[in-house]
């Protein structure tokens, strides 16, 4: 520990930094590849449509990033999201105020998350199993409200909102931001954003410096259930429809896209602004593959590679770095 | 496999004396540092050859290279003569070069006899001879006078217990080259003189063993030989009975050994806590003061209760009965927030599970305690948070290139000073420190002896747990002594010899090692 040691760790405190920027990049480089190997990617419609469909996995990995912080896991997001369509199609089309229901949804996803923190801080339940079983069970209690069928939201304005765009672009892209810029500023520059870190490196050595480490897991798993009920909202205003069966695999899709944006599975690595990118690189990849031509059944397999080879070489500049 | 007791310990192939291994030019460097400076060195079969050196100062390269963990960058090992590469730990393990780490390195969830013959299981038809393994595992270690059941989980053993498995475990493998790093860091005294058994019959089979330890009196005692490392480089090595320990501790540091117990004395103030016949798991009526300015000393053997007694006092765990008066008032401590809000602050036993947040940086890890106070609703305060640490880095001289450095890549002195550090922003009046020392080097100890003495006079009291009897000796102003979760002596600073409270705490001289079982 002389002091020539100096520069190797200065390079490994802006790792974060450049981790990102080489996200980014690789992101436009897609961009422009595509933009040169297709004539629609880079039209207006496309790249809306793009973002839009970025989005949503965006918020849920941004929620599902706190979750793995702290060392766990939450399998029941794309559920909790397919619920909150039918519980805000079922308010608005009750006639409720869209802002109203919108709250009570949002409200569901609350308590879904807060019995989450219930079932691994009181009754001691592995993350993996109680989150695997709301999973499950979520979609069984919507397909029972809805006897197994769509209900249509009959309300226009609700609908527009997914469909329109403000300043050009797409204001499911604007709720990206609105959710992006809060979880910053709560992640890396508040005492609890803190408290995510150090529950996930180590609960005990927190705990014993005073940190309430209960209150800390309840935070997350409930800020996860109110990020995939936000989502929920949003769905339910693009389709114009409650399906508990909808975001079929959304969780697996957040997840990834929170690994491939540097978030250790391990707990106490990770970032907003990685997640976001890596539902972006996830989305440019569907959306080009379905421009290209490309069989639907490859995009899985290249969801795979990409997250094998960017968890592996992350894996090797952190080992490397040490 | 199919061994016996008999053919686990064969005689000596080797000729007593005769060189085993030689290290020439051995050196290992990595990217902006020179860990390990050319060493020239031969060991002897059958001798017990001592490493000595700070943290930091190439025990631990050393060793590293010796089994093959690491390339070294340059330099020739002869092993009985000829080249060795050691590019691989199984190499090294086949040429019969063994390694028993301070930090035990097996399988918690398997049994004690699973562990002794991992990777090298007894099997039938590719079915585990597990009745097998047990019996041969409790016949080695029956053999090697450890009162131990082969049968049971690893992880249901103490840490020095397991130590111990660790140690008879290399025996097994036709081990000509042995290496303890820091064995007795977490064994009892009576544990250890079973591992010192252990060790010097090996040394009679002509096992070669190098032994490195910061304890002094054990280098002393089982020693041939010993070798001083300083910042990477081999300063000296000496024959046990042409040296001692002012000049070890000189040539480790420069420093003289007076100058390492430093002890102030003040006159204690007004009763900070007080405990009436406190009582919890592991420990029972226990009632003791601590006043400011006061270093109140509890010695014990690990699994006495004194562990229990603390983490009890700071609400980790619940109370069975008795009373905690703080200040002189009753209060209740049922969590360790209740604990951090009266003004006890506590530095945990183990660094690696209690105490620190390896993988995030230094800079967190010292200001988890006080974020509280360096945020305003919520938001912190970057500047705070940025003076709070480097405060402290420089206050207590934590060797670290930035406060961004994950804790991970520190020295253990260096951890153990985050570990203390982050209470001092906190302005807590009572300290509790759980082995403070424990894998610390000779000059880091007695910057954390010299802390303490700045902690006293402003006013706070410390209870010092320590399972090293010169520490608590040399720095309590009150000594209790623990046996079997029950206090049963108390002295005053140096009121008693060693040889008394040793007898006190070890008392009953037959008590069952693995009694708790």
């Amino acid at each position: 520990m002389s002091t020539e040691a100096i520069p190797a760790e200065k390079s490994k405190r802006n790792y974060n930094a450049l981790f990102g920027l080489t996200l980014l990049a690789l992101l436009v480089l897609l961009w422009v590849i595509l933009s040169l190997s297709t004539s629609s990617f880079a039209s207006a419609n496309n790249i809306s449509n793009l973002l839009r469909q970025g989005s949503m996995i965006a918020i849920l990995a941004v929620g599902q990033t706190f979750v793995i912080i702290t060392g766990g896991i939450d399998l029941s997001v794309g559920a909790v999201v397919g619920f909150a369509t039918v519980i805000a199609a079922m308010l608005i089309n009750a006639g409720i105020p869209v802002f109203l229901a919108i709250a009570i949804t949002l409200l569901v996803g609350v308590a879904i998350g807060l019995f989450h923190g219930f079932g691994i801080v009181k009754m001691g339940l592995p993350p993996f199993i109680i989150t695997l079983a709301t999973l499950t069970s979520l979609r069984g209690i919507g397909l029972l409200m809805t006897n197994g069928n769509s209900i249509s939201i009959n309300n226009d304005a609700f609908q527009e909102f997914s469909r329109n765009s403000f300043l050009g672009v797409p204001n499911l892209f604007w709720m990206v931001i609105l959710v992006g810029i809060p979880a910053y500023i709560f992640l890396h520059h508040s005492r609890w954003g803190r408290y995510l870190f150090s529950v996930g490196s180590n609960a005990e050595a927190s705990r014993l410096s005073g940190v309430n480490v209960q209150r800390t897991i309840y935070m997350a798993y409930t800020l996860s259930g109110l990020c995939a009920a936000f989502v929920g909202v949003l769905l339910a205003s693009r389709i114009g429809i409650g399906n508990p069966t909808q975001a079929e695999g959304w969780e697996l899709q957040a997840i990834a896209s929170s690994v491939i944006g540097g978030t250790s599975l391990f707990g106490a690595v990770g970032s907003v602004h990685g997640p976001l990118l890596g539902a972006f690189i996830l989305a440019t990849i569907n959306n080009g593959a379905n421009l290209l031509n490309v069989n639907a059944f490859w995009q899985r397999i290249i969801t795979g590679v990409l997250i094998i080879v960017i968890v592996y070489f992350d894996g090797l500049r952190r080992r490397g770095g040490k | 496999m199919t061994s016996t007791a008999q053919d686990l310990h064969p005689a000596p192939v080797l000729e007593p004396g005769r060189t085993i291994l030689e290290l020439r030019g051995l050196e290992k460097k990595y990217p902006g540092t020179h860990a390990l400076k050319p060493v020239t060195l031969a060991f002897k079969s059958g001798e017990i050859h001592a490493i000595v050196g700070e943290n930091g100062a190439g025990k631990s390269t050393l060793i590293k290279l010796l089994t093959g963990v690491m390339p070294r960058t340059s330099g020739e090992v002869i092993w009985e003569g000829n080249p060795a590469a050691l590019a691989t730990p199984h190499e090294a393990m086949a040429l019969g070069i063994n390694a028993v780490h301070q930090e035990v390195v097996l399988c918690r969830h398997l049994t004690v006899a699973a562990n002794m013959f991992l990777g090298e299981e007894n099997s039938r038809f590719g079915i585990l001879q597990q009745r097998v393994m047990v019996k041969e595992a409790q016949k080695i270690i029956d053999d090697l006078g450890f009162d131990l059941p082969a049968h049971v989980m690893l992880g249901d053993l103490t840490i020095g217990q397991q130590q111990l498995i660790a140690a008879a475990r290399a025996t097994v493998r036709g081990t000509k080259f042995l290496i303890f790093d820091e064995p007795t860091a977490y064994l009892t005294r009576k544990e250890a003189d079973q591992l010192f058994t252990l060790i010097r019959r090996l040394k009679s089979e002509g096992v070669t063993i190098i032994y490195i330890s910061h304890r002094m009196e054990e280098v002393f005692e089982l020693a041939d030989r010993v070798s001083v490392l300083r910042d990477g480089t081999l300063v000296g090595t000496r024959n046990i009975a042409e040296t001692n320990d002012a000049e070890l501790v000189k040539l480790m540091i420069n420093r003289s050994i007076e100058q390492v117990y430093h002890k102030e004395h003040f006159t204690p103030g007004a009763a900070i806590v007080e405990t009436r016949n406190l009582s919890g798991k592991g420990f029972e009526n226990v009632s003791m003061t601590v006043r400011a300015g006061e270093i109140v000393g509890l010695y014990g053997l690990i699994g006495a209760g004194r562990s229990e007694f603390v983490t009890t006092l700071y609400g980790r765990h619940r109370k069975s009965a008795g009373q905690i008066l703080w200040e002189g008032k009753p209060v209740q401590v049922n969590s360790e927030h209740d604990a951090i809000r009266l003004g006890m602050a506590l530095a945990p036993e183990s660094r690696r599970d209690q105490g620190l947040c390896l993988n995030l940086p230094v800079g967190l890890n010292l200001n988890l305690p006080i974020y509280k106070r360096i945020s305003k609703n919520l938001l912190i305060s970057g500047a705070q948070e940025k003076a709070q640490a480097d405060r402290q880095i420089a206050d207590l001289r934590i060797k670290t290139p930035t406060r961004h450095a994950l804790a991970s890549s520190l020295s253990g002195g260096n951890q153990q000073k985050i570990v203390i550090g982050k209470w001092l922003a906190h302005g807590a009046k009572l300290f509790i420190f759980d082995e403070p020392t424990v894998g610390v080097d000779v000059g880091t100890k007695a910057e954390i002896y010299r802390l303490f003495g700045a902690l006293l006079s402003k006013g706070a009291g410390i209870i010092l747990i320590s399972s090293y009897l010169p520490e608590v000796y040399e720095l309590a102003d009150t000594l209790h002594v623990f046996r079997r979760g029950k206090l049963v002596a108390t002295h005053g600073f140096r009121t008693a010899d060693h040889e008394e409270i040793l007898t006190q705490a070890l008392a009953e001289k037959q008590e069952k090692l693995g009694g708790k079982i």
